[in-house]
């Protein structure tokens, strides 16, 4: 351990830098890094390298390949371009590729070399070429700047919601800018360029010139700049081989330093981490790799090849053709720990713990003086957080063993962050693997969050990884194991080579019902895929019909479609089925479909009632339903229709209806109806007042009241009004009419076929007892008590 | 004389937590999202508000979004411009979004829903307030409803606990609780390991039993409702009651200290029950006659409230019963119990026919004849086909051609049918039930099912021995069995059911009885080996009437809860009663 601090560098008095190896690449390269475009993910995300034929002069006659590698150098895809020359490479939040073309086509690729989608940067730029172009992030997303041979420059702060803009021309621009870079400040994208000795700032409205503070004299041009990963620090290289420090605002000034080296530098990136001591810039020329600070000496490293430097939140990546290395500074926690000779409580728990191992009463001192100072709490979440952030696991293992001797001495140490950080070890352990190749830190963990991360795995299909974190995390099934799972299934249905059977058994038997996982969308990108019976198969799967329907409409399974929205109990659903169907099909087939389904016959009956009454109409004929057809006709004769022409008209149809569903009595009485409809008019016509739409009693009543006793009798005959009927009916009118001379004629004209209490009854409805009393002598002897009570003759 | 319950008579489950529920949802619904400060009814004519914004709070029908759609438009033309929203209750039909759209007011109007489907008309009855279910679903066989059943039970389960013992009888029960089961499913876990507080749930179709819905109500709730029209758990009493020239709006519940003692009363004891009330309130005020200063402060501080309420409560019963007795007691309505009960035992059947015929001739009252007729023919298993012309003649006569609508609805639910010639199935029957047992028509109730079907209910009268013999007079104060709400003419068919079934705790042994109901794939039993359910709420049951249930039914199910030590709780999709069966069923011109 005496060594452990041996690749340290001071800069400055308070921070050491620190440069360690994170794999040993064996990434059979065939071209110089130089030669090729080159991008790298940050958060350890991939490279992808693409030879550049296009820069020498001499003609491309063969074509260049766009190759894919993890960050631990294993190749993901490979690829022939195919396409025009591409300007720039450069990753998306989402890792996806975008590849800038001459002709401001970017297009865009997933991690294994699949072809996603293209989009185009705008005319402008199609006509102008592209000169330059930088890939950058931003709160929303990804985002392209470009700068075209006018030396203009156009730029979409958010890929996934392309709005280009077309930044204001810089004046007097005549070449392109020596260096520029976008920066995002206040969640709006500008474009800082150097021409000259001048500095401008491009954002929507205008170009302004502005001027660092503090910049050393004598510039004549600036040949690198660099913002620094969360666009908080701007730097700049001056062709004096000055570097000027400061913020991106430019307000202030952090420092200068002058490496004396004019040559201009290959790259020029920031290091530094969230709260860092002593903030640096790292630039690298073609052998040589500086660290500057607010020091005045720099440190440096010798390049022995080709390197390529990615910024990231807390450190810098270098990689070449046989390395990968991380430079960083040291976490405060770690510094405290290991610095030579420190007295810091975590130094002397760390050193306590490993006299404790050998055995030694040393132990016990080095405890008691921690203890003595009150500060083993400290002690120990300093040796938790220094084991986040080494790389080794030794180390880790040394820091947490530690922690976990000291925490025995101390009554209550919560023990959550402490599993927690064993737990996130675990897992950065396992995809710092070289076979995995994320070489996440802890600080980038936690930025990019767990759930970030298991969608990265998806991405590279480590699903069983994925699955293996998901449950030692021991994540909600929902948000973890499940989406897995789902992604697993919608990238298995998209191996063409395996069989719709097997593909549909393997899926259902790894997710069984899992909670969470939808058939249906699995289902959908098996479609997706053009793989209709592979998706019909997945649907099966899906416990909710309710679910399955939309698919099967929009791969025209329809009638499928119908009967499962049918067992789902949805009506609703249904009524979306339908609609769709009879948009689809054709009248006949509709109604076919439509005879196969009572329930959604019913429901789209119910809907045409109201709404659509032809079609309901057509219903009936295409089924031959004579008996609801009639029905419809005689609803349509008072319903919809004013004339009595109509009405009649409305009514023999319905009767011819009625026939054919040889409904005998209907059609009878439809055309009795008929018969009454044409009498009341004439009745109306000749006598005045209103007859029709009154029932056929109500008619004759209406005649008797009216005093047409003849008329009444005749209609009586014509429609067969049966005896009983018509004396209830006269004896009723004629007391109402309280024309008790006619109702006595009437009494008398024959036997009565109701008897003689009704007439009782009636009259002393009327409160008439002296009429009462002459019908109560006639009534027949077994009902004679009655009438007699009922006339109130008690006696 | 109101029977008191068993003291070992479970408690009842705290429902008023639905209607919090429902209150909260909808004030949030109007109050934070819409800011709405009145409330107007909606009839057809324009909205006379002024109102920059218009609100409307609906059942989702079509009738409805017409309304809503010409509003819009007639505000449209005059050039006016408003917000609209619609928030359907107790949820939103794709075809009334149809509806707003071929209107060309959908983009005007925003719509929402408030998932209000259980109001707590009483302390055990729940009603749905769908009275519309009946006619969609058993004439029209729209099963849009069902889903907003399985809601509603769901809503239950997952505030009572889960149901341990299930039973149902009707394709709309079974479909009811399949879907409803789903739901579970999908929502697993939410009542997992929850105590069931109601041990039974009994759901039951409405076309099991139409007999008891069409008989005349007897028992004083019934008896109000048939008379008066009770809404919503409130009656609106006219003048004739209040012997005043205003009408009086009264709720009828437990609440009613008055009205909870008699309302599961036959009729003919009311009155003598009042009277003995009013004299003994007559006593207590009384009382107060030779108190001294103290004691008739405490009398006016502590007891007159109560006394005045139940006087004021007495009074409005009192008139009731009086106006009930001015109609009822008449010589008619003996005449038609009689008839009634005649058709109920099967005696008789020349003399009811020709009763009824005089029914009709007479114009009594299309609803009653048309009840009557139903009811003939439902115990006798369709008219004779002389009887089923000559009627159906006479009464479109009487009330109108327009019934032959009437007519045609009323085969198709089953309930006025024509006798078949022997017991062949006739073509269209074969076809039918070829149907039913087709795979996917496990799910249909066509309605055409219905036709296939015949009532066997005299059959099953003598299998459940729904008519009891009688050993002399019956006597209504001390009612022996549930047949007391029928002056102990008739066992409501529907409670029988559930009694046997509660008895067995399963349908075995009532096979021969499901068969006769025509319910043979759609009797179920379901039971949960939990353990963890109580013994007291092993006697609470939740009793789910599909298409409604009549008080008569309560009152009936209420005894039997006496008398064996349960605590019975009603769902209804709504209260109804033989009027309300026939309007649903009835074409009238518009």
């Amino acid at each position: 351990m005496d060594c452990y601090t041996a690749n340290w560098n001071p800069l400055g008095d308070s921070a050491f830098y620190r440069k360690y190896e994170l794999y040993s690449m064996d990434w059979d390269l065939k071209e110089e890094l130089r030669d090729c475009l080159v991008a790298a993910a940050p958060y350890g995300g991939p490279i992808a390298l693409l030879r550049n034929p296009w820069r020498k002069e001499k003609a491309a006659s063969v074509r260049p390949v766009l190759e894919i590698y993890s960050a631990s150098g294993l190749p993901l895809a490979s690829l022939l371009w195919k396409s025009g020359p591409v300007v720039s490479l450069g990753w998306s939040a989402e890792e996806e590729l975008l590849c800038v073309q001459e002709d401001g086509v970017v297009l865009v690729y997933g991690l294994h070399g699949d072809f996603r989608r293209h989009f185009s940067m705008g005319n402008e730029v199609l006509q102008n070429r592209v000169l330059d172009a930088r890939i950058f992030h931003t709160e929303f997303g990804s985002g392209v700047a470009i700068l075209t041979g006018a030396h203009r420059f156009t730029l979409s702060a958010n890929v996934g919601d392309l709005k280009l803009r077309r930044m204001p021309e810089v004046p007097g621009l005549q070449s392109a800018p020596s260096c520029w870079t976008a920066l995002c400040q206040d969640r709006v994208a500008h474009i800082l360029l150097a021409v000259g000795p001048d500095l401008y700032l491009l954002d929507h409205a205008a170009c302004s010139a502005v001027t660092p503070p503090g910049l050393a004299p004598g510039v004549s041009s600036f040949l690198q700049m660099a913002v620094s990963f969360t666009y908080r620090h701007l730097a700049l290289f001056t062709d004096t081989g000055y570097i000027w420090m400061g913020t991106a605002s430019l307000k202030e000034k952090l420092c200068e330093f002058n490496c004396n080296i004019r040559a201009p530098p290959k790259q020029m990136v920031w290091c530094s981490r969230p709260r860092s001591k002593e903030r640096a810039v790292v630039v690298a020329w073609e052998r040589r790799l500086m660290v500057v600070g607010d020091a005045p000496e720099s440190i440096q490293f010798v390049l022995d090849e080709d390197s390529y430097l990615v910024p990231e939140l807390d450190g810098v990546r270098i990689f070449s053709r046989s390395t990968h290395e991380f430079l960083h500074e040291v976490p405060v926690a770690s510094e405290e720990i290991f610095k030579i000779a420190s007295m810091a409580p975590g130094a002397l728990l760390l050193e306590a713990q490993k006299e404790y191992e050998k055995e030694s009463q040393k132990a016990d001192e080095y405890l008691r003086e921690i203890q003595e100072l009150g500060q083993l709490t400290q002690a120990v979440q300093q040796c938790i957080e220094a084991a986040g952030h080494e790389h080794r696991p030794d180390m880790q293992k040394s820091l947490l063993r530690a922690a976990s001797f000291g925490k025995c001495f101390l009554d209550r140490f919560p023990p959550d962050s402490f599993v927690r950080m064993c737990q996130d070890l675990r897992v950065l352990n396992a995809i710092r693997d070289y076979h995995i190749g994320i070489p996440l830190t802890y600080s980038q963990y936690k930025q990019l969050t767990i759930q970030v991360l298991l969608d990265r795995l998806v991405l590279r299909r480590l699903y069983p990884l994925a699955i293996q974190i998901c449950e030692y995390l021991r994540l909600p099934e929902v948000q973890g194991v499940s989406r897995i799972l789902a992604h697993w299934a919608c990238y298995k249905v998209q191996q063409k080579d395996v069989s719709d059977e097997d593909v549909a058994r393997a899926i259902n038997q790894k997710l069984g019902d899992t909670p969470g996982v939808s058939y249906s969308d699995i289902a959908a990108r098996a479609y997706g895929c053009g793989r209709t019976e592979l998706a019909i198969k997945l649907l099966e799967y899906e416990p909710r019909s309710g679910e399955q329907v939309p698919l099967l409409l929009k791969m025209k399974r329809s009638k499928l479609a119908l009967s499962k929205a049918i067992e789902s109990g949805d009506t609703d659903l249904v009524f979306t089925v339908l609609l769709h169907l009879k948009n689809e099909l054709n009248r006949g087939d509709f109604f076919m479909t439509l005879r196969n389904q009572p329930m959604a016959l019913s429901l789209y009956r119910q809907f045409c009632k109201h709404q659509e009454l032809e079609t309901l109409k057509d219903l009936y004929n295409q089924d031959d339903n004579h008996q609801e057809l009639g029905s419809f006709h005689v609803r349509a004769s008072y319903a919809a229709e004013e004339r009595i022409e109509g009405r009649v008209a409305a009514l023999q149809t319905a009767a011819d209806a009625f026939y054919k569903a040889k409904n005998e009595f209907a059609a009878k009485a439809t055309e009795d109806q008929m018969r009454l409809l044409r009498l009341q008019r004439r009745l109306e016509d000749e006598l005045g007042g209103r007859f029709v739409d009154l029932s056929l009693h109500d008619t004759v009543t209406t005649l008797v009241l009216g005093g047409h006793s003849k008329r009444a009798e005749q209609l009586a005959r014509d429609f067969r009004i049966p005896d009983k009927r018509l004396w209830w009916l006269k004896l009723t009118a004629l007391a109402d009419l309280e024309d008790w001379e006619e109702l006595e004629k009437f009494s008398k004209s024959k036997k009565s076929p109701i008897g003689y209490l009704p007439f009782v009854e009636i009259c002393m409805k009327q409160h008439n007892k002296y009429e009462a009393k002459k019908y109560a002598s006639r009534v027949g002897p077994e009902q004679k008590v009655k009438a007699l009570l009922l006339v109130g003759c008690v006696s | 004389m109101a029977f008191p319950h068993r003291p070992d008579a479970p408690e009842l489950p705290d429902f008023s937590m639905l209607k919090r529920l429902a209150r909260d949802q909808l004030i949030y619904l109007l109050e934070q999202q819409h800011e709405v400060d009145k409330l107007y009814k909606v009839e057809n004519k324009p909205a006379l508000s002024s109102n920059e914004q218009l609100c409307f709070l609906v059942r989702p029908r079509i009738k409805n979004m017409r309304y809503v759609a010409s509003l819009v438009n007639a505000d449209k033309l005059a050039g006016r411009t408003r917000k609209y929203k619609v928030i359907f209750s107790p949820q939103k039909f794709h075809a009334c979004e149809m509806v707003l759209e071929e209107e060309g007011v959908f983009g005007d109007v925003s719509c929402d829903e408030w998932a209000f489907s259980l109001l707590p008309l009483d302390v055990d009855l729940l009603s749905m307030e769908l009275p519309e279910f009946f006619r969609d679903y058993f004439l029209e066989g729209d099963q849009r409803w069902i889903n907003t059943v399985a809601q509603a039970l769901h809503l239950l389960s997952t505030l009572y606990g889960p149901f341990p013992n299930c039973y149902g009888i009707g394709r709309c029960s079974k479909m009811s609780y399949e879907l409803w089961r789903k739901l579970e499913e999908e929502e697993d876990g939410e009542t997992k390991g929850r105590r069931p507080e109601i041990g039974h749930i009994f759901l039951l179709d409405r076309d099991v039993d139409f007999v008891t819905a069409l008989c005349s109500q007897v028992v004083y709730e019934g008896l109000v409702d048939d008379t008066f029209r009770i809404k919503c758990g409130s009656v609106d009493f006219g003048p004739e009651v209040t012997s005043s020239d205003r009408s009086l709006k009264v709720l009828l519940n437990a609440e009613d200290k008055v009205f909870s003692e008699i309302r599961n009363e036959h009729f003919s004891n009311v009155f003598g029950f009042l009277s003995q009330k009013a004299r003994n309130l007559q006593a207590q005020y009384d009382r107060r006659r030779g108190m001294d200063i103290k004691q008739m402060k405490n009398f006016v501080s502590q007891e007159l409230k109560g006394l005045k309420q139940e006087h004021r409560l007495l009074s409005v019963h009192i008139g009731a019963c009086e106006s009930i007795m001015k109609k009822k007691t008449k010589q008619d309505f003996q005449e038609l119990i009689k008839t009634e009960h005649a058709l109920l035992e099967g005696f008789n059947i020349r003399e009811s026919t020709s009763y009824i015929e005089e029914h009709i001739d007479r114009q009594v009252s299309p609803i009653e004849s048309l009840r009557l007729m139903c009811l003939l023919s439902i115990t006798e298993n369709g008219l004779i086909p002389k009887d089923y012309r000559s009627l159906k003649t006479q009464y479109l006569q009487s009330y109108g051609p327009e019934h032959l609508l009437t007519f045609s609805n009323l085969r198709r639910a089953g309930l006025l049918t024509e006798q078949a010639p022997g017991d062949t199935l006739t073509a269209v029957e074969s076809k039918v039930s070829k149907l039913v047992t087709d795979k996917a028509a496990g799910k249909i109730t066509d309605a055409f099912s219905s036709l296939a079907k015949k009532s066997n209910f005299r059959a099953l009268s003598k299998k459940l021995n729904l008519i009891p013999r009688v050993d002399g007079e019956y006597d209504l104060k001390v009612p022996r069995d549930m047949a007391y709400v029928f002056s102990g003419a008739y066992v409501p068919l529907s409670c029988r059911l559930i009694e046997q079934v509660l008895e067995r705790r399963s349908w075995q042994g009532l096979d021969e009885v499901v068969r006769l109901l025509n319910c043979g794939e759609l009797a179920f039993t379901d039971m949960t080996k939990e353990d963890k359910a109580s013994s007291e709420s092993l006697r609470l049951i939740l009793v789910v009437f599909l298409g409604g249930c009549t008080f008569s039914e309560i009152s009936a199910l209420r005894f039997l809860g006496r008398e064996k030590g349960y605590r019975f709780i009603f769902l209804t999709t709504a209260v109804t009663n033989s009027a309300r069966l026939m309007e649903a069923m009835s074409e009238v011109k518009a």
